[in-house]
């Protein structure tokens, strides 16, 4: 009976937690937060996925392959903002002289570039702690 | 008098390198490995606490942008970024000596590294 | 347009490592091949760039073009141009090395593993180079401590584990205490970029003597464990004796050397000359080499293990290096940068030669050697040109590098010190010489008295004899390298 309302109540919260994570993502110019702690809360909620479900199903949602191309994935976005930034305005991660808008600050859109940076950055986070998780779990390194 | 008003105006100074010499204290004696592991995050939590304490600016504010209200007493924010990025770089080095614990463990049975030592010695002395 | 080279060399050399694991159905060769191209174009802009910074002079990259106060901030003048040249023309040999050695022993799906620390490694030893800035030092400190022990533990095998967790303990312990100097520093001057700190702790360095002195203490004590120096090398010859032979090759003659470069830009661009000398700081760092070149070669004397007696004879050379920045000369400094190039070259060489004779004959201990020069002539004749260059013989590059250590000394008037330079070198041949003896002179009763080709990779011998070639070459004429060595030191000045 323990298992029913474990898994009932973890169905429920999980998209919850989810988008209290990318809240934080995209807020990162506004508020506390940013790239590495809305990262953390996705991969945290996606390990309490793995836990009340069993790792057989939570592969099958997030396979190997898919979190190899997340992980190399949000870095080479941070690259490619970096050297659009060379291109435009001689500078690796320029802001303003690259031709980002800067907006109102203080709103959601505003400040450049910094959300796509934060954007990449929190899907690397919660990427590699879904595959470490994944990788000791199963105690099978090979 | 003067020794206390000393000590209470740096508390926060000698509180971070007070966690700091626990957290060495802790790696070099005992000998169980996760409490080594255990031992660097608290010697790191005492270098983060000390960066922390020196962005104070004593009746400050949080950081944060009021568009309402800006012309604010900030604290510095320039060390609380700094140490947003050493917190994921000690847990990234957290995470891969844990890795290595659980394969020790795999391999000799034990996690205590008197133990271990005597199991090397024993089978160099085979060979 | 070569401005924006040395942030192109690590972006570069970052993406080469993200790519690889996209690669999901080809082969290894490709990824090795891909990489090796990647490899000569660094080493063809890190040529341009050393070029411009002798024509033109040094410059400074912003990132962003924010100021420097808060901003990060990379520096390339003769120094880091030079040592980033010779990081990566070091590392090629070793990595055509590689591709014969690394992928034996390991399952299929595993074998771009070892290329992506090594490119994520590289990517962190030009950043500790190139930047100006402390917290992002530690920063690279920490991407180098991560992949160089993933890099020696690569193969499964039971022994690695334990060595490998030390080494991680150590290397945090000297990052931690590395950073609680740099946050000393930070109390003192309110800036973290390297210029600023310097700028502002000349004017007021009489005021806070206590937070100078433990912050020189903190940040000596961090590197010196990095750096393999004597009283906190405890790590080093563990780490080698399980490691495979290109990763033995990377950590003694690359890793430890960029330490060594952090600490002389640590000692002389920060503190300069005037603080530490009236903190009587050059008497104790010339003391700790000292010690180092002594006690390193005592301990190589009673190794059985051939690399275990390597990392040893590391530690003896790293406090030749240490005795030259003590001196706190030009002449000393000279001769230090110029023992990092060649001990680089002759510890690469000594490792890959070692590891040639393991892949083949499988035996690792000194008295295995009696008789090997007949099975294997080529790999022993590199061995051999690579350990006379460790004792000092002329018409190789140690020997120059040993004269302009004993020019320096006697310049600076410390007498003691050519004693223990000579009884050094005597201590060096003792653990050398018999094996090249051995390996030459002796036979064994069973194996026949002819000497054959031996059947290894061609690349891993081609690698080899390269450096064993270098080696000769920089000994008879070091001009050039002495003349670009002059530049490096005059960016101290």
């Amino acid at each position: 009976m323990l298992d029913v309302i474990v898994k009932t109540i973890t169905r429920i919260i999980v998209p919850f937690t989810l988008l209290y994570g990318i809240f934080i993502i995209l807020h990162g110019h506004v508020s506390p937060g940013g790239g590495f702690s809305g990262g953390t809360l996705i991969g945290t909620s996606l390990i309490l996925y793995t836990l009340v479900f069993g790792v057989a199903k939570s592969k099958k949602k997030f396979s190997h392959r898919m979190s190899e191309i997340a992980e190399s994935g949000g870095i080479l976005l941070y690259i490619l903002i970096g050297i659009v930034g060379i291109i435009f305005a001689g500078s690796f991660l320029s802001n303003i002289d690259a031709g980002f808008s800067i907006g109102i600050p203080g709103s959601l859109f505003s400040a450049g570039m910094i959300p796509i940076l934060m954007v990449g950055i929190g899907i690397k986070v919660a990427s590699t702690f879904i595959t470490l998780f994944h990788t000791l779990i199963e105690g099978d390194f090979e | 008098m003067n020794i206390l008003e000393l000590i209470i105006e740096h508390i926060n100074y000698l509180g971070a390198a007070a966690v700091f010499v626990i957290g060495l204290y802790t790696v070099v004696n005992h000998t169980n490995f996760i409490k080594r592991i255990i031992g660097i995050n608290i010697m790191g939590t005492g270098v983060f606490l000390f960066f922390i304490a020196i962005g104070n600016v004593v009746g400050g504010q949080p950081p944060i942008i009021d568009v309402n209200n800006p012309d604010v007493l900030f604290i510095n924010p320039l060390p609380s970024t700094l140490i947003l990025t050493g917190i994921v770089v000690v847990v990234s080095i957290t995470v891969y000596s844990l890795s290595l614990v659980i394969r020790i463990y795999e391999t000799y049975g034990t996690i205590d590294q008197e133990e271990i030592a005597k199991i090397q010695k024993r089978e160099t002395d085979h060979d | 347009m070569i401005e924006q080279l040395p942030i192109i060399n690590l972006l570069l050399l970052l993406t080469m490592a993200l790519v690889i694991p996209l690669f999901k159905k080809r082969s290894i060769n490709t990824t090795t091949t891909i990489g090796f191209i990647v490899l000569v174009v660094v080493l063809i802009s890190s040529i341009l760039i050393l070029n411009h910074v002798h024509v033109n002079g040094s410059f400074v990259y912003r990132f962003g073009n924010y100021s420097n106060v808060f901003g990060i901030e990379l520096l390339i003048n003769s120094f880091s141009a030079f040592f980033t040249l010779f990081i990566i023309a070091l590392v090629i040999p070793v990595y055509l090395y590689s591709t014969g050695d690394a992928t034996e022993g390991v399952a299929e799906k595993e074998y771009g593993r070892y290329y992506i620390l090594l490119f994520i490694l590289l990517f962190a030893l030009l950043g500790i180079v190139y930047t100006n800035d402390l917290f992002n030092t530690y920063v690279f400190m920490e991407i180098l401590a991560i992949t160089t022990c993933s890099i020696i533990s690569i193969k499964r095998k039971k022994e690695n584990y334990t060595s490998a967790f030390r080494y991680v303990m150590l290397n945090e312990l000297g990052s931690l205490s590395y950073l609680f100097g740099v946050a000393l520093l930070y109390m003192i001057t309110g800036y973290t970029n390297i210029d600023l700190v310097s700028q502002s702790l000349q004017g007021v360095w009489q005021l806070y003597q206590a937070n100078i002195i433990t912050a020189i203490g903190f940040m000596v004590v961090g590197i010196g464990i990095k750096a393999a120096i004597f009283p906190f090398h405890i790590w080093l010859p563990d780490a080698h004796s399980t490691a495979p032979s290109s990763s033995s090759a990377i950590l003694s003659a690359i890793v430890i050397k960029a330490y060594v470069l952090l600490l002389v830009k640590v000692m002389f661009r920060v503190f300069g000359f005037d603080i530490l000398d009236s903190f009587s700081i050059p008497g104790i760092i010339t003391v700790i080499g000292a010690t180092g070149m002594i006690m390193g070669s005592v301990f190589a004397i009673a190794q059985k293990d051939i690399k275990r007696m390597l990392g040893y004879s590391s530690v003896a050379q790293v406090g030749y290096m240490v005795l030259g920045l003590g001196l706190m000369s030009g002449l000393g400094m000279k001769a230090a940068f110029f023992h990092i190039v060649s001990h680089g070259m002759m510890k690469a060489a000594l490792f890959l030669s070692v590891g040639i004779i393991i892949f083949h004959k499988k035996v690792r201990k000194v008295e295995d050697f009696i008789g090997l020069a007949y099975q294997m002539p080529f790999t022993m004749v590199v061995f051999s040109i690579a350990a006379l260059g460790l004792i000092g013989i002329p018409i190789t590059s140690g020997f120059v590098s040993k004269l302009n250590l004993g020019l320096a000394i006697m310049d600076s008037g410390q007498w003691f010190f050519i004693a223990i330079l000579i009884l050094s070198g005597l201590l060096n041949a003792i653990y050398y010489l018999p094996i090249i003896i051995n390996a030459f002179l002796k036979s064994r009763t069973e194996t026949p008295q002819l000497m054959h080709l031996e059947k290894v990779p061609i690349l891993m011998v081609v690698s080899c004899f390269f450096l064993g070639f270098a080696i000769l070459a920089v000994g008879l004429f070091p001009n050039a390298l002495l003349g670009l060595i002059e530049a490096a030191v005059q960016s101290f000045q």
